[in-house]
């Protein structure tokens, strides 16, 4: 889902550049204003961990491939503010020395995976834990916020690509490619946040901060 | 206790890598949807043309692409870490 250079035009790729620049300064102040040492230490070990487990692609033979994004999990893990946060530094890096995505689509990548994903991915394990505290609404909650995070995302991404080139119906194609192909990779997306997440509540419940409030 | 487990478990996910990140992506031949909906709009990637890092890709200059994988994977790892303990310092020492 990391777009590279080439494929966004000046006006698409600055207007996204823009929505993230504010949503990102608007989490660090939000962020800063609760962090502790403990939670510093858990953004560096969510963002190194969504950072490797992004390494893992999982090719699908005749059809198409796709990796771990992890917004979802680090927002419930540690809120939107954070997550927000620990998926930027991820995809900040993973752009200046990888070139894994480019440095024109920053904006719109961090829209996409960092902001997007990450609020998704919160508001639906927020709704489920509401409708229900047990061990199935948590599951449910955390695997809709993998999965229809991971679909928007790709929505929202082909948009972008599909507004942005000299065909003005673009979008007509990138939207259902990216919408629908997401919607069936963002499965997986979604057992593995809902795994992680079954996981850690039940050896350290204290660690997701989603259930705090 | 938690974060010594994340630690072990980030360590094996960049081990493993390659085999999901270089071998398999070669042998079936790595597509995302974001390809395939660049395809379609007839797109083209300028990353090699604009390209600043020696890294590119998860590669490694002079390494094999299995070996620089993993090389590449500590070296995010690192940064990051880095970056997080920067930021610490610096919200410290107001």
């Amino acid at each position: 889902m990391h777009i590279p250079d080439g494929f966004l035009d000046p006006a698409i790729a600055a207007s996204t550049y823009i929505v993230s620049i504010g949503f990102l300064a608007y989490a660090f102040y939000k962020a800063k204003k609760t962090l502790t040492p403990e939670k510093m230490s858990m953004l560096a070990v969510v963002a190194a961990g969504v950072f490797a487990a992004q390494m893992l692609n999982w090719p699908i033979p005749g059809g198409t491939s796709l990796h771990f994004v992890g917004g979802a999990l680090a927002a419930i893990l540690m809120g939107p503010w954070l997550g927000i946060a620990s998926i930027f530094l991820v995809l900040l890096v993973q752009c200046l020395v990888f070139h894994d995505g480019g440095i024109t689509a920053l904006g719109a990548n961090v829209l996409n995976m960092a902001i997007i994903d990450v609020f998704v991915g919160y508001l639906c394990y927020k709704a489920a834990c509401k409708w229900g505290g047990g061990d199935l609404a948590k599951a449910l909650g955390a695997f809709l916020g993998g999965w229809l995070g991971i679909a928007l995302a790709g929505i929202a991404c082909g948009f972008e690509i599909g507004f942005s080139t000299q065909f003005p119906f673009g979008w007509t194609v990138t939207v259902p490619i990216m919408g629908g192909w997401h919607l069936v990779l963002g499965i997986v997306e979604g057992i593995i946040t809902s795994s992680v997440v079954l996981y850690i509540a039940k050896r350290a419940p204290e660690l997701i901060a989603a259930e705090r409030g | 206790m938690i974060s010594k487990n994340a630690l072990i478990l980030i360590v094996v996910l960049v081990l493993v890598s390659p085999v999901f990140g270089v071998i398999l992506a070669d042998a079936v031949g790595y597509h995302e949807p974001l390809d395939v909906a660049a395809e379609e709009l007839g797109l083209s990637d300028i990353t090699d043309q604009l390209n600043w890092t020696p890294l590119l890709d998860y590669t490694v200059p002079g390494l094999p692409p299995e070996v620089g994988y993993i090389v590449a994977g500590f070296i995010g790892i690192a940064i990051i870490l880095g970056l997080c303990l920067g930021i610490s310092k610096l919200m410290s020492g107001k």
